[in-house]
């Protein structure tokens, strides 16, 4: 799933929330009650029951399909039968297959996927065969074959499609059990010792089952559709009452043509409100054990810059030098970004008050550790938050363009010519079906509309030829390309229209250190070869020292420290960079003791009120705790550190 | 690269060896089962003693049922009779039918079976997965939420009610024929009458069918798009300029019908039933009528033929949908 | 001399090599994958040896084989004088009490469903090691805070999800010291944390090996981590250990060309320290398809002539410090590098 979100989705979510979330589905509480007012029914038939379908009596051609009337209140059938009692009755017929032969497809489909997913090997191999084998088969038509030559009775139909109706189940369980077995906690079990009973009782038993639990109520509603549907075919056991088997007869002897609706609707009705039930039931059952990714890049949900968005006002010579180009001058100049996510417990500040500034040409980096909002801060920049997150307040100037302003039309053409961006995880930011030549082509064309295929064919190569992918693999899919291989494409794709920035996220993380050291060779190049800004976004403060002339380090969603990078590994400012490095391995300095910082980073939804880093930092004094810290200028840059403000006074 | 051939006859190998397996089956089935339709067979009274000889000769029921182990020719026996007379396309004699053999009655119901399914089919394809795009981009909203109950509410739905439902309000309301394929007696003054006679049969049974497959597609298409909609080459298209129509039709649409194309191949077991409910309620004489029809005729060499046909049909669309899947997915072919 | 906590001897894993179906159409034959080719070392209890090099080197593998969770294709790990390998059913259970593993990702090792309490008493429910359940408490307070997780009752019961990425690898560590093990594996047991964390773990473990004696293998893609914490480091590269020596050392003093370049690359957080990186072109080769002679020559800066034909064992370098590399002793080239 998309790296993107999980690295910017506040991680408020908890994972057993199961029965919570389940209840909160309105659906699924809704499915229950209708499941158990049928059960209701089932059981106490004789009791509500004006009349006994199951006894014979005489009747004459008068009684048969007589109009619903207090003494029948669905009226009679072909055979002069009370229909309000024969519905009450055929929920028991109805209920018993579906639960009967949900056991016998759960304890077949249960055992064949567990040994199939944690056995593995050709046993397992072999069940799969089988199970893929009944899987194409109809399983309907074969439905109709067994019961032909077997006989109808309940006890076959029952037998027939519980044995028919297991591959699902096997499937879903050899799945999860497959997943729990290659689980590090499982491994780390099997290094400790433990043996297959007891990895099995503990660790894949207890994760198999509360998902067998919302499958057997999926299976259910498919084996009382099944038993229905045999039963209005004809194949139903004569000796008992089935609604599917009403519904034959009444159709089956003219209903239709007698106008007979009391006859047809009941029961068809009844088949569906207990299908219904049971489908409301599971879904949320499945809803709930396994919640899908709740956003997606494309949800047409609210604009990612708040409307009353406050802007803070520029003064007009730092705005002219946006647009101007002497040397050094600002293209981008970020002011005061605040960015907000909508969590369970309302929306929560995930960026406060961040400014920056990049210069032409420059390498600036973005550092913290992973929660710190530098991502964030990114994509809002780029317009690309993911939905949920907006801007709330501040203002990005891109070469004396308001960037938050720009929409539609002219933010698109904005996109990738003047900004673009290398993904961390290049293997999901390129799309698996598109060649990488033809996705670089893409935005080629995209943005020089006259471009012939020729041209960007040979713009293509070009592109590969610089990032050393050589050209001849443009025509090869994402997936053949080794990791590293797969970062210098995305570097080609992000060089394609020749941007004034690059934005890097995380560019090397995930590769080895070689891989690591040509990467960044080649942006190093690229920013001293075309004079293109670049802002590294990493949690490594070795990547940053080798390549960035300048750093800004994150926490807690605000800037605790920002300077030219000789200065601010010479003599950090913040306490936080301070603790940092001391915590940061040197090989240059092997005999440095380390030292972590106790205590973690804080989460958004339970952000400090004074310094975000208080709680961890060993200065920390009264008004840390409640004050928020500003920013001071110290040693050439700036810090947001109280102890700056006692050393000004001081001095 | 041997990757793409590879994979194509991986793939071919496989459904030649499930149609094999399902004949072993059928003929399992119907002979060594309880029950034993074969032997009983001989003794259904609607045969003349001529066909009686015949099927005896055919079954070769005196034989051993898979191999001769009792010396001489170990092949000479009921299983590889069988063989023998599939490959010569003899699926036997219909009780039912006086001496009408086999493979004509279902040659015929397939064409009727299939002139139902491929057009539903088809329909309820285009306008499952362009629902199911539409709801996922407006998740949440009204057009979504009426989707999801609809699709909710059709899957509850027995497909042969929803028949009766829209017979029902046929006959009554519109005037449409609700039995059989065409008119029988009418007299017809040019081929387009008759075209005309057996396209007004359809509509009920098409509109049945196409709702009930609707309803699943969408809701396959639906969670396939959000899927795709989650991935980061979606961003990374956001963030190259592309509008959300160009992200959608170059980039999420090819990838979310990948799994749309397995999930229907899997769903053609659900596309028969459907059917075969279909046709029982319309009396359309198809393959699934047929089938439920000899089952009330204890036709047993129609039932057998008519499942036979059934099952390979499902393996050889399965085979189809995997290699349009293969050649849609470059990883898939590759791995 | 006495026995070693751990001596590993020419140990070699090989897999089947995957046949497409063309080799099978072609009846070829699909030559072995060799994941670790040949390696030994030992270590002593107290000892903590890095095991480092870049991915399909081999040293997950050489991890897995040292837990006994593979077999060996040839070679033996001692393990205070008994062979892993060679022993099954109770033997091999009282020897898994001794060698415990702590795993990379702190957020995938530990069961969701279990409370901490849980996770540190499997290792001794599984070996049935407590007397009573009064037994087992104590054990488990005991290994929380040998982790650092003190008081351990604040953390007993908690879940996985409601502790952060240094608290899990605390658990995880506990898990392991449950059994008193005197052997740890650790397999990148920091990689996966937040870098103000990492320092406290790792502070966490070879304090264990100071203080309890006992004897650690790390294994990891990060020079600059064990750097600190390592008292030897083996360098490897396609299944091969190419350099191995006292940390000092390998750091101050690489032999093999390959650890000269891995060693250049390492980022420094120190932009006065210039440094010109030797940058290999291209990636490790594929261990199916190790070149011939010094599987390294490819892609090595000082190659010469004798390179592509003959494979260099491990010769001495310096004091406890060996390379294999044609560079150094017989037959090295006249204007060899100093």
């Amino acid at each position: 799933m998309s790296v993107l979100i999980e690295a910017t989705a506040p991680s408020t979510v908890e994972p057993r929330g199961a029965l919570r979330s389940f209840l909160r589905h309105r659906m699924g509480v809704i499915g229950a009650a209708m499941l158990l007012i049928a059960v209701f029914v089932a059981v106490a038939a004789p009791i509500l029951a004006p009349y006994d379908p199951y006894e014979h009596v005489r009747v004459t051609v008068f009684d048969i399909y007589q109009k619903p009337s207090a003494e029948h209140l669905l009226g009679t059938d072909d055979g002069g039968k009370d229909v309000f009692s024969s519905l009450l009755y055929g929920a028991r017929v109805s209920l018993i297959a579906g639960f009967a032969a949900a056991a016998i497809a759960l304890f077949i489909g249960g055992l064949v996927g567990i040994v199939a997913g944690y056995r593995g090997g050709w046993v397992g191999s072999l069940l799969m065969r089988i199970t893929d084998f009944f899987l194409v088969i109809p399983d309907l038509a074969l439905q109709i074959v067994l019961v032909a030559i077997i006989g109808p009775s309940l006890g076959t139909i029952i037998f027939v499609i519980g044995v028919l109706g297991w591959t699902t189940t096997a499937r879903l369980v050899r799945s999860q059990a497959l997943t729990v077995r290659e689980r590090k906690y499982v491994m780390r079990a099997r290094a400790i010792g433990a043996g297959d009973s007891h990895i099995l009782r503990r660790h894949i038993l207890p994760a198999v089952l509360p998902l067998m639990l919302a499958n057997m109520v999926l299976v259910i509603s498919l084996a009382i559709l099944s038993e229905s549907t045999l039963a209005f075919l004809g194949l139903g056991d004569p000796t008992v009452i089935s609604w599917g088997q009403m519904l034959n007869f009444a159709f089956g002897r003219g209903a239709v043509t007698a106008g007979a609706w009391w006859a047809l609707l009941p029961p068809g009705f009844a088949i569906v409100w207990v299908v219904l039930g049971t489908t409301l039931l599971g879904t949320a059952l499945e809803d709930a054990l396994n919640p899908r990714l709740k956003r997606h890049h494309l949800e047409a949900a609210g604009s990612d810059v708040a409307r009353g968005r406050n802007v803070p006002t520029l003064d007009a010579p730092t705005l002219a030098m946006t647009g101007s180009s002497a040397d050094p001058s600002p293209i981008l100049l970020v002011r005061d970004l605040s960015i907000e996510f909508d969590t369970p417990a309302g929306p929560k500040l995930a960026v406060e008050g961040v400014s920056f500034d990049l210069n032409r040409g420059e390498t600036l980096g973005l550092v913290g550790e992973s929660g710190c909002g530098k991502t964030t801060t990114v994509l809002g920049v780029l317009r690309l938050l993911p939905p949920g997150g907006r801007v709330v307040s501040g203002s990005v100037w891109f070469d004396g363009e308001d960037l938050l302003g720009l929409d539609g039309p002219a933010l698109r053409s904005f996109r990738w010519t003047r900004l673009s961006l290398v993904f961390q995880g290049a293997m999901n930011a390129l799309n698996p079906v598109l060649t990488v030549g033809d996705q670089i082509a893409e935005a080629v064309r995209l943005h020089a509309p006259g471009t012939t295929k020729r041209e960007a064919a040979d713009q293509v190569a070009e592109l590969l030829e610089r990032v050393g992918i050589g050209r001849r693999r443009a025509n090869e899919y994402p997936h053949t390309y080794s990791g590293g291989m797969r970062q210098r494409a995305m570097i080609a794709l992000a060089l394609s229209c020749d941007p004034d920035v690059i934005v890097a996220d995380e560019p090397t993380t995930a590769l080895d250190v070689m891989i690591q050291a040509q990467i960044l060779e080649l942006l190093g190049g690229i920013a001293r070869d075309f004079g293109t800004g670049i802002i590294i976004v990493t949690h490594d403060l070795g990547v940053v020292a080798e390549v960035c002339d300048r750093v800004v380090v994150m926490y807690g969603g605000g800037v605790a420290e920002e300077n030219q990078a000789a200065t601010l590994f010479r003599e950090p400012q913040h306490p936080y960079t301070q603790e940092l490095l001391q915590s940061f391995p040197d090989l240059a300095h092997p005999d440095r003791p380390l030292r972590g910082i106790p205590g973690s980073p804080p989460r958004i939804d339970d952000m400090p009120v004074g310094c975000r880093f208080a709680p961890r930092c060993p200065h920390a004094f009264d008004r840390c705790g409640t004050e928020r810290p500003p920013d001071y200028s110290a040693a050439g840059g700036r810090a947001a550190c109280f102890l700056l403000d006692l050393e000004e006074r001081e001095s | 690269m041997s990757g793409r051939g590879g994979y194509l006859l991986r793939k071919i190998g496989w459904a030649l060896l499930t149609i094999f397996v399902v004949i072993t089956f059928n003929f399992v089935l119907f002979r060594v089962l309880p029950g034993d339709p074969a032997k009983s067979g001989l003794r259904d009274p609607r045969l003349n003693p001529a066909a009686v000889e015949a099927l005896r000769e055919r079954f070769g029921i005196d034989k051993p049922v898979f191999l001769n182990l009792d010396g001489g020719n170990p092949f000479d026996s009921q299983y590889v009779a069988y063989f023998a007379a599939l490959s010569r396309g003899d699926l036997g004699t219909s009780y039912a039918f006086r001496d009408q053999p086999v493979s004509s009655l279902i040659g015929q119901a397939l064409g009727n079976t299939l002139w139902l399914i491929l057009p539903s089919q088809f329909l309820a394809i285009i306008f499952g997965a362009g629902l199911g795009l539409f709801a996922a981009w407006r998740r949440g909203r009204a057009l979504d939420v009426s989707a999801l109950t609809f699709s909710l509410f059709m899957w509850s739905l027995p497909t042969f009610f929803l028949g009766i439902i829209l017979l029902i309000i046929g006959a009554n309301w519109l005037g449409l024929p609700t039995a059989g394929r065409i008119t029988i007696g009418a007299g017809f003054e040019s081929p387009l009458d008759v075209a005309i006679d057996v396209g007004r049969h359809l509509i009920l049974p098409t509109l049945t069918l196409t709702l009930v497959l609707l309803g699943e597609y969408m809701l396959i298409m639906r969670s396939s798009v959000l899927d795709v909609f989650g991935e980061d080459y979606i961003l990374t298209a956001r963030a190259k300029g592309l509008s959300t129509y160009g992200i959608i039709r170059h980039h999420a649409l090819r990838n979310a019908i990948l799994p749309m194309v397995t999930l229907i191949a899997l769903n053609l077991g659900f596309t028969v039933s459907g059917a075969i409910q279909v046709e029982a309620v319309y009396s359309w004489p198809g393959l699934g009528a047929l089938t439920v029809n000899a089952v009330g005729d204890r036709d047993f060499p129609v039932l057998q033929g008519a499942f036979l046909l059934i099952a390979v049909a499902v393996v050889l669309a399965n085979l189809i949908a995997e290699l349009i899947y293969g050649w849609l997915d470059p990883r898939v072919s590759d791995a | 001399m006495t026995e070693p906590l751990l001596r590993v001897e020419d140990l070699t894993k090989e897999f089947a090599g995957r046949a497409t179906f063309g080799d099978l159409v072609r009846r070829r034959a699909v030559p072995p994958v060799r994941a670790v080719d040949g390696i030994s070392f030992e270590l002593r209890a107290g000892e903590v040896l890095a095991i480092v090099g870049e991915s399909g080197c081999g040293k997950t593998t050489t991890g897995n084989l040292l837990m006994g969770l593979l077999q060996p294709s040839s070679g033996r790990v001692m393990l205070e004088g008994s062979e892993v390998g060679a022993l099954s059913g109770r033997g091999l259970q009282k020897l898994r009490r001794r060698v415990q593993m702590i795993f990379q990702d702190p957020y995938e090792s530990l069961n969701p469903r279990m409370r901490v309490r849980e996770i540190v008493a499997e290792p001794l429910r599984v070996h049935r090691v407590a007397t009573s359940p009064e037994d087992l408490a104590a054990r488990v307070a005991t290994a929380l805070t040998s982790a650092g997780l003190s008081p351990a009752e604040a953390y007993v019961d908690r879940f996985a999800f409601e502790m952060s990425g240094g608290q899990r690898q605390r658990v995880v560590i506990a898990a392991a010291l449950a059994l008193e093990p005197t052997l740890l594996v650790a397999d990148e047991p920091v990689s996966m944390l937040d870098v103000s964390i990492r320092a406290e773990i790792l502070n966490l473990l070879s304090g264990l090996a100071r203080e309890q004696g006992i004897g650690i293998v790390m294994i990891t893609h990060d020079l600059s981590t064990v750097a600190a914490y390592a008292d030897r480091i083996a360098v490897m590269y396609l299944g091969r250990i190419v350099e191995h020596g006292p940390t000092r050392q390998v750091l101050s003093d690489p032999k093999h060309p390959y650890a000269r370049a891995l060693l250049s690359v390492v980022p420094i957080p120190d932009p006065s320290v210039r440094r010109t990186p030797v940058i290999l072109s291209g990636e490790t080769p594929d261990p199916s398809r190790i070149p011939p002679g010094c599987r390294f020559h490819p892609r090595c800066p000082v190659a010469f002539d004798r390179c592509p034909r003959v494979d260099p064992a491990l010769i001495e370098v310096g004091p406890d410090h060996e390379a294999a590399c044609l560079l150094y002793g017989d037959g090295a080239p006249a204007d060899r590098p100093a």
